[in-house]
């Protein structure tokens, strides 16, 4: 590889730390799915990264990162559509005025 | 890792470290930016570095993948999220919630422990036998060993596919 590995798996780091800070603080539900998208993406590159370094020969770590892709496209579709319909029940999609269910 | 270095593996280096750094800026915007739209093209930055690292990982077929999956269609349904709720860029609307303070704090050490572990970590050399994966490698293990995930998956699309239009669809009243 042109760099170590711990470098990249140090960029991952901070990208899934952007990733977890976005999905707690954002409170627009479409910021939060957002956010989601970074952190998958930050541990799909942890997966390619250690499976190059490590000479992984049965192709394992290039096929998780592909079901996580693929995962995450089915969660992407299904949170949207669940924006979609609240928004269109609530006039908005704010996650901390969602609060149906507080009594 | 201690070969001789070229001129072409400094320019190698030094492209790497800009698309790291273009990524993780793309994904400070993405979670930063009150326009929502602002934040999609954060993100299509950030997944755009993400698949030119993976060529640099000489993953060809994940880059191709994400570019596809991520940038062309996930990007998509986000921005058509964004522009059909509307109050996006509304600067009443505060981005943030009351505990964006204690997730800051918390993020900010999370990825500061992370990445000195990381860089300290003893990393197992792997034997010096850096494996490019070949393309036939991969598509023989997707239909022979992990057959029944990948096969999964495609039942799980399928499922939330309808389960996503079953949701969106606007109720007959």
């Amino acid at each position: 590889m042109i760099v170590p590995v711990s470098h990249v798996a140090a960029l991952s780091a901070g990208l899934f730390a952007l990733g977890l800070f976005g999905a707690l603080a954002r409170r627009n539900g479409i910021g939060i799915l957002i956010s989601i998208e970074l952190m998958l993406n930050a541990a799909n590159l942890n997966f390619v990264a250690f499976s190059r370094a490590q000479g992984d020969g049965s192709g394992m770590g290039q096929a998780a990162a592909l079901f996580v892709i693929g995962v995450a496209a089915a969660g992407a579709a299904v949170g949207l559509a669940l924006m979609l319909a609240i928004y269109r029940h609530r006039r908005t999609i704010a996650a901390d005025e969602i609060d149906l269910l507080k009594g | 890792m201690s070969d001789p270095v070229g001129p072409l593996e400094w320019a190698a280096k030094a492209a790497f470290y800009c698309v790291a750094a273009l990524t993780l800026l793309g994904g400070w915007f993405a979670v930063s930016q009150r326009n929502l739209f602002r934040a999609a093209l954060g993100l299509a930055l950030a997944l755009f570095g993400v698949a030119v690292l993976y060529l640099f990982l000489q993953a060809e077929f994940l880059a191709v993948a994400q570019l596809l999956v991520y940038v062309g269609a996930i990007l998509m349904l986000i921005i058509f999220g964004v522009m059909l709720t509307a109050g996006i860029a509304d600067p009443a609307v505060p981005r943030w919630n009351r505990q964006a303070v204690g997730a800051a704090l918390a993020c900010g050490a999370l990825a500061v422990g992370l990445v000195a572990a990381v860089l300290r970590a003893p990393w197992l050399a792997g034997a010096g036998k850096e494996f490019t994966l070949p393309l036939e490698a991969l598509g023989r293990g997707l239909l022979g060993r992990y057959l029944l995930p990948f096969e999964l998956l495609s039942l799980l699309l399928l499922g939330a596919l309808i389960g996503a239009l079953h949701i969106a669809r606007k109720e007959k009243e």
